[in-house]
């Protein structure tokens, strides 16, 4: 029986190598290599970068006489990536499995049922401890083996870093057992779903760049103080100290550390096993929100179909994520301008030979690329999905739906692009034709942008998805509209350094108007026309 | 009320309709009964202009769907065999957009989905959205929102599925009632037993083609519908 929980588990693990969700069917051979290829290299690249990292500290910590505070430095980021890489899938597959009902109707016990899951669950946390556990490990062994005397790589230093490795493994699964129980529980009660999603994503994007901008320093930081590290950890935190010692090789600290993280999952196990059937059939639902007649707001056709596709993008945090962080980070770089104004104005003013429009060209070129980061037509007619009959057998103008994700994208783009010309102009301080143009352009560009976005997407739909990151995040219509945009931009941008001895910055800028234009208006006839049949074809 | 002339639709190389005739008249309820795969969603899914066809056409109160598609469903309503409905919104805001859509006005949209989602015992619910209800809810959520705006003729198909014995004894009163208006509904189902008490009229299709149409006596004569049907599926 176990034996068959374990192979379906693994099969379900197996899923997203072998199944291509885009098409609905399984992969070829050739195609689930190629993935495990991309991935392999994906991996290694990431074990590369934290083999530069774990070089950087491994070498002046073991020389200090400090391999433990390696250990535990490395040992608490392998942690930190494990846990974060596998609490989400903690939390679908131990709390939110499909098909908990159907395994405890069967004969099967629910801790053989709890059991196969988290072997589920600790093959990915060990998937992602190794990237950073292996490289920090190879680094470490580097070290003593060229750096210390011979005799230093002992067989004991091996077997307990691989015990380590194991070891930490089950902590990661530990914490995120719990922390997905966490998930589960917020998930359960939480409004607004997908805005929450958004802003815990953008909060999370902008503490790693922090983080990372602030890597090589923390790390400078810590060789530099290493000693009071080490003596902070070792008198505070002295489990983590455990775990560098462990890391060394000592025996008794393995003991110590393995029984440590044993007891831990032994609690975490019980308390599981005692709760995993009313967890698992518990009903999640949100709290239900009572209906009250209210003063009903008459729509137009067009009003109504614009608003049911903004009710689509605000509903799903991943068409937000991936569609529209144009609109979250034009506002922002338009305050970072101003706040930065003395310096772009110093900046501009070491370029006086190109004369004053070329702030403007310079500006148009940065709004028109981030604005390109908005593509929320290019997966709007494959997210139609199964929903497709209800605009096809409604009386509504296949124009008119299309006009309303036209519509939907130009509102979400063009009110933090003004937002951020504003900021542009009264940093660089136009002339008068030059902010005319400022405000044309980039605009112009949203509309082209929009317009591409849906033809390339009415001419590759995919209404098969069975999840709607399929023709969000891998579609090759946002793909082609987000690089088609800033290729667009690129090669405006070069084709001006070529012409500029013949044209000035404002001719160019002027040309580049009316060029952006004439292309969006034959998009737009191209959508009104092709692409309306289209669209009352698609099945 | 719905004209079916000479419809044909392949797919590929298959007729999935083959040269398919029916009339509907106002006031009448007709069944459309066939093995799965007959071709009866791929003709209902004709009607209401989702599927494009091959040959023949469709008029809808006299007006084709292939050259004048929009009049043609601003008096129809369809309902599919599975309703998917905009599972971003909460039932309130779907009817609310149907109305938008059909252009019924405030007083009459409130009037008639407090009335329908208290008869189908749907208005608690009417604040949730969509993803949270079951396939029956789903159900009564697109039958009020098919009657939201008093349609000429109603297509459904497979009405029944999913529905609790109480919402599939009202559905019958709405659709008798709706012909009683002088509305038209083509509906297809497996439920033999439900065609022969409810249909005025019927229509049996096998492999794309119309093997028997008429009113349930010229098509079941005295025996019963059931033995009718399996009697033409065999030949």
């Amino acid at each position: 029986m176990l034996k068959a929980l374990f192979k379906k588990q693994l099969m379900e693990v197996n899923t997203w190598l072998i199944q291509d969700k885009k098409k609905g069917k399984n992969r070829s051979k050739l195609g689930v290599a190629l993935l495990i290829l991309v991935y392999t290299v994906l991996f290694i690249g990431m074990g590369a970068a934290f083999f530069f990292v774990a070089s950087m500290l491994c070498e002046p910590l073991v020389l200090a006489g400090l391999d433990w505070l390696y250990f535990a430095i490395m040992g608490l980021m392998s942690v930190l990536l494990g846990v974060f890489g596998s609490v989400f899938n903690t939390y679908a597959t131990l709390y939110m499995a499909k098909d908990n009902e159907f395994l405890l109707s069967m004969p099967v016990h629910p801790s053989a049922i709890l059991f196969v899951r988290l072997f589920g669950v600790w093959m990915w946390s060990l998937i992602y401890e190794a990237i950073v556990f292996i490289p920090s490990v190879i680094a470490y062994w580097i070290v003593l083996y060229t750096v210390l005397p011979a005799g230093s790589l002992t067989v004991s230093v091996i077997l307990c870093d691989i015990l380590l490795f194991l070891v930490l493994s089950v902590f990661v699964l530990a914490l995120s057992c719990i922390l997905g129980w966490v998930v589960a529980r917020i998930s359960a009660r939480l409004k607004n779903k997908s805005i929450v999603t958004v802003i815990v994503s953008l909060v999370f994007i902008a503490v790693y760049y922090w983080g990372y901008s602030r890597a090589y320093a923390a790390l400078q930081s810590i060789l530099a103080h290493a000693q009071a590290l080490g003596d902070t950890v070792k008198g505070k935190f002295y489990p983590i100290y455990l775990m560098g010692m462990t890391g060394t090789g000592d025996i008794l600290s393995s003991a110590l550390f393995t029984l440590m993280i044993g007891a831990l999952f032994a609690v975490i196990w019980m308390v599981l096993d005692r709760s995993f059937l009313n967890m698992a059939t518990a009903n999640r639902g949100a709290a239900k929100k009572a209906y009250r007649q209210a003063p009903v707001k008459v729509r137009s056709v067009s009003g109504a179909m614009l608003v049911k596709e903004a009710r689509r993008f605000v509903s799903s945090a991943t068409y937000m994520l991936n569609c529209g962080l144009g609109t979250i980070l034009m506002p922002v770089l338009g305050i970072f301008l101003l706040i930065k104004a003395s310096w772009v104005r110093e900046f501009l003013v070491s370029y006086p030979e190109e004369g004053p429009a070329f702030a403007v060209l310079l500006a148009c070129a940065g709004l028109c690329t981030m604005s390109s980061m908005n593509v929320i037509t290019a997966p709007s007619v494959s997210l139609e999905g199964k929903h497709l009959w209800l605009a096809q057998s409604l009386p509504v103008l296949p124009w008119q739906a299309l006009a309303a994700k036209l519509k939907l994208h130009l509102l979400v783009t063009e009110l933090p692009l003004l937002f951020c010309e504003i900021c542009v102009a009264i940093v660089i301080r136009p002339q008068v034709f030059d902010a005319v143009l400022l405000l044309i352009l980039p605009p112009v560009f949203v509309w082209m942008s929009a317009c591409f976005g849906l033809a390339v997407n009415l001419k590759s739909p995919n209404l098969h998805w069975t999840d709607e990151t399929i023709p969000v995040k891998q579609s090759m219509g946002v793909l082609l509209s987000m690089l088609g945009g800033w290729l667009l931009v690129m090669g405006l941008a070069l084709l001006y350094f070529v012409l500029r001895k013949f044209l000035s910055a404002q001719m160019y800028l002027l040309l580049c108007t009316v060029f952006v234009s004439m292309v969006s208006s034959a998009l737009l006839f191209w959508l009104k026309t092709r692409g309306t049949k289209l669209f009352a074809e698609l099945s | 009320m719905l004209q079916i002339n000479h419809l044909t639709k392949r797919f590929g190389d298959k007729k999935a309709v083959d040269d398919l005739s029916l009339h509907i008249c106002p006031g009448e309820i007709y069944g459309f009964i066939g093995h799965n795969g007959a071709g009866k969603t791929t003709t209902l899914k004709s009607c209401a202009g989702i599927a494009q066809f091959d040959s023949g056409d469709i008029l809808i109160d006299g007006v084709s769907i292939k050259t004048d598609p929009l009049t043609c469903k601003g008096k129809i309503a369809y309902i599919p065999d599975n309703p998917d409905l905009y599972d971003f919104m909460t039932g309130i805001q779907f009817l609310n957009f149907i109305a938008d859509i059909f252009g019924v006005n405030a007083l009459d949209r409130q009037e008639r989905i407090a009335a329908l989602a208290d008869a189908f015992e749907l208005t608690a619910d009417l604040a949730q959205p969509i993803s949270a209800y079951s396939h029956g809810m789903k159900q009564k959520l697109a039958i009020i929102s098919a009657w939201l705006h008093n349609p000429k003729l109603i297509m459904m198909d497979e009405p029944f599925v999913g529905l609790d014995p109480k919402a599939s004894h009202l559905l019958k009163e709405m659709m008798r009632q709706a012909c009683d208006r002088g509305s038209a509904i083509f509906f297809s189902t497996h439920v033999l037993e439900v065609a022969e008490k409810l249909c005025d009229k019927v229509a049996i299709i096998k492999q794309g083609k119309l093997i028997r149409s008429g009113t349930m006596e010229e098509v079941k004569g005295d025996d019963s519908l059931e033995d009718v049907f399996l009697e033409l599926e065999e030949k």
